[in-house]
């Protein structure tokens, strides 16, 4: 099966010019530059299949941003390949473009001043969009999105979450094939998180859309994708199921105690002292026990607690995925 | 190419609903631009009054060169706002990440996102003094003439704009470019007068360097039946044309150059 998107060997360099302070470095400045090169892409591929959605992640300044903008045709590579569509973006920019929608969540690419509608239409000719299908579609969108309440308001007078939808819904207008989402749902309550990601979901499966979703909120990943990519310092960390990345990379498990008398809590410290797990004190009635779950598993945990002591109830947590993540930002995790 | 002539009414569609959309703005915009018409007009005969003659050239022809050069002015100032505040709005800003995106020409977004037909005042300014001048004159001005002077007009407009969108260009390099701008803006003026009052640098600067002067000196001097710069005339499309495609080319390196904000 062709690939939808193959990325080989991709960097992005800028050279950015340092500039001195006061007054006397801002009179060098205007004659001696000094320059410096910043590897913001160092080299990462991939491939991504139709029809697939992927979680892009790192924190800010990782290259999420520039890898995003070159596979949109924003900005040109200083090495490697990229193949999107069949195209390569930034040179054949014009019918490229035409297949892929892009949303940037902070910032809208509807006209500010006139009504929702009005941005629509206008965009409709800029994609050669013919006439019936632009109302079928919009028919379509407004039954997932709720949209006709808003489409004659000017787009300043929308909240954030009408905004985000329309923003969508003029991203999907002309179906495009692969749909690139940066920080969809931010500043967002849950309901309207909900509300666009099944919508999401939704365009996914019905037309097979393939999604780049880069994203802070790792909820939006899980939802969403079945695969993760994980960027820093330009290089890729990881790139595989989301499944897998838990199984693999989470670490840490907790077994939370509520105790029955605040006496408890030190009869459960005596129990595993000399252990390499942690015992932690929450509050006066609830102790946690935190421990490596390759040495040791919750059940053997369990059992020991209970051969001593009565408890009110037990709570079970694995390591989340933004802990996970954390670990990998912070250089803690051993296996990478 | 067709797909983009019919764009550029839509989106001068577009930029009519936003104008509408604050009436208050738009009457405003009306009655200054009436008023700015009037007084430029009376400013220019308060002007021109004091100057009789200019080295063989007599007042009312000065002021028919000063009428005739508001006319490619005039039109490229309609085009022209987004050009002036490109470094700020587009690439400080990053709205230029969203022109890269749509399937348009980037250099037809830029110009059409935003029109300032203001300045069509200017234009009829200009009108206004050349048929002033040319009555004066006794200047007879036949069908195929005025096909002439259109399409002359909208070369000269063509000039300015590769200039400028020249200029425009070094943003995707330097970012502050702005310092460029006021220093080539006064030499606008320059091609206003009769070429032959500069020395022999000026006259090859406006000719062959900032061709301002193909945009509005030599076109008014054939219309004043000055025959001796006839040779310039015919040239002047050809001038337009290679500035205006060269300016292109700087557009699309800038373009390639691109360096996009930080996120």
């Amino acid at each position: 099966m062709a690939m939808m998107v193959q990325v080989q060997d991709l960097a992005k360099e800028f050279r950015t010019f340092r500039r001195r302070e006061g007054v006397w470095g801002a009179f060098q400045n205007l004659f001696v530059r000094e320059y410096q090169t910043v590897k913001a892409v160092d080299g990462i591929s991939f491939d991504i299949a139709p029809g697939e959605m992927v979680g892009y992640i790192g924190p800010n300044g990782a290259g999420k941003s520039t890898t995003v903008k070159m596979l949109t045709g924003i900005l040109v590579p200083t090495r490697g390949v990229v193949y999107a569509n069949g195209f390569v973006p930034y040179r054949d920019r014009l019918r490229y473009t035409k297949t892929i929608g892009v949303v940037f969540g902070q910032r809208t690419q509807l006209w500010w001043d006139i009504a929702v509608i009005e941005s629509l239409k206008l965009l409709r000719k800029i994609y050669d969009v013919s006439w019936r299908d632009f109302q079928e579609r919009l028919e379509h969108f407004d039954q997932l999105l709720r949209l006709k309440d808003y489409l004659n308001t000017p787009v300043r007078k929308l909240s954030l979450g009408e905004r985000m939808r329309c923003d969508l819904v003029a991203a999907l207008l002309h179906r495009p094939k692969l749909l690139f989402l940066d920080e969809p749902t931010i500043g967002l309550d849950i309901v309207a998180k909900k509300n666009i990601r099944e919508f999401l979901k939704e365009i996914n499966r019905r037309d097979q859309t393939t999604v780049l979703l880069t994203t802070h909120d790792l909820s939006d990943i899980e939802e969403l994708c079945q695969r993760i990519m994980v960027i820093d310092h330009g290089r890729l960390l990881y790139d595989g199921r989301l499944q897998a990345f838990k199984e693999q990379l989470g670490r840490w498990k907790q077994v939370k105690f509520f105790l029955k008398d605040r006496g408890d809590f030190a009869e459960l410290e005596s129990l595993f002292a000399g252990d390499t797990l942690q015992c932690e004190r929450l509050d006066d009635l609830t102790a946690r026990i935190l421990f490596l779950r390759d040495q040791v598993s919750s059940a053997e945990v369990i059992k020991k607690v209970l051969s001593r002591l009565e408890v009110r109830d037990i709570a079970i947590e694995e390591e989340s995925i933004e802990e996970i993540v954390k670990n990998i930002y912070q250089k803690r995790n051993p296996k990478l | 190419m067709r797909k983009h002539l019919t764009l550029l009414s839509d989106y001068f569609t577009q930029y009519l609903k936003v104008r509408l959309s604050y009436k208050g703005d738009l009457v405003i915009a009306v009655l200054t631009s009436f008023l700015a018409t009037v007084l430029a007009l009376a400013f220019v005969l308060v002007l021109f009054s004091k100057i009789p003659t200019l080295q063989g050239w007599s007042f009312e022809e000065v002021l028919f060169l000063y009428g005739f050069s508001l006319l490619p002015l005039g039109l490229f100032n309609v085009v022209s706002l987004n050009l002036y505040d490109f470094g700020n709005l587009y690439i400080m800003e990053g709205k230029f990440d969203r022109i890269l995106l749509r399937p348009v020409n980037s250099l037809f977004q830029v110009i059409f996102e935003e029109f300032r037909l203001e300045s069509l005042q200017e234009v009829a300014t200009g009108i206004a003094i050349v048929a002033y001048c040319s009555v004066k004159l006794n200047l007879s001005w036949r069908v195929q003439d005025l096909v002439l002077a259109s399409s002359v007009v909208l070369c000269g407009s063509l000039i300015y704009l590769a200039v400028f969108l020249s200029l425009t260009s070094v943003s995707f390099w330097l970012e502050d470019r702005v310092g460029l701008v006021p220093p080539v803006f006064n030499l606008l003026t320059f091609g206003r007068y009769p070429i032959s009052i500069y020395n022999g640098f000026v006259q090859f600067l406006l000719s062959w360097i900032i061709p301002f002067a193909f945009a509005s000196f030599y076109p008014s001097a054939r219309f004043l039946r000055r025959r001796d710069f006839d040779l310039y005339f015919y040239l002047i499309p050809v001038v337009a044309g290679l500035f205006f495609t060269l300016s292109t080319l700087v557009w699309r390196q800038g373009v390639r150059n691109y360096q996009s904000t930080g996120s």
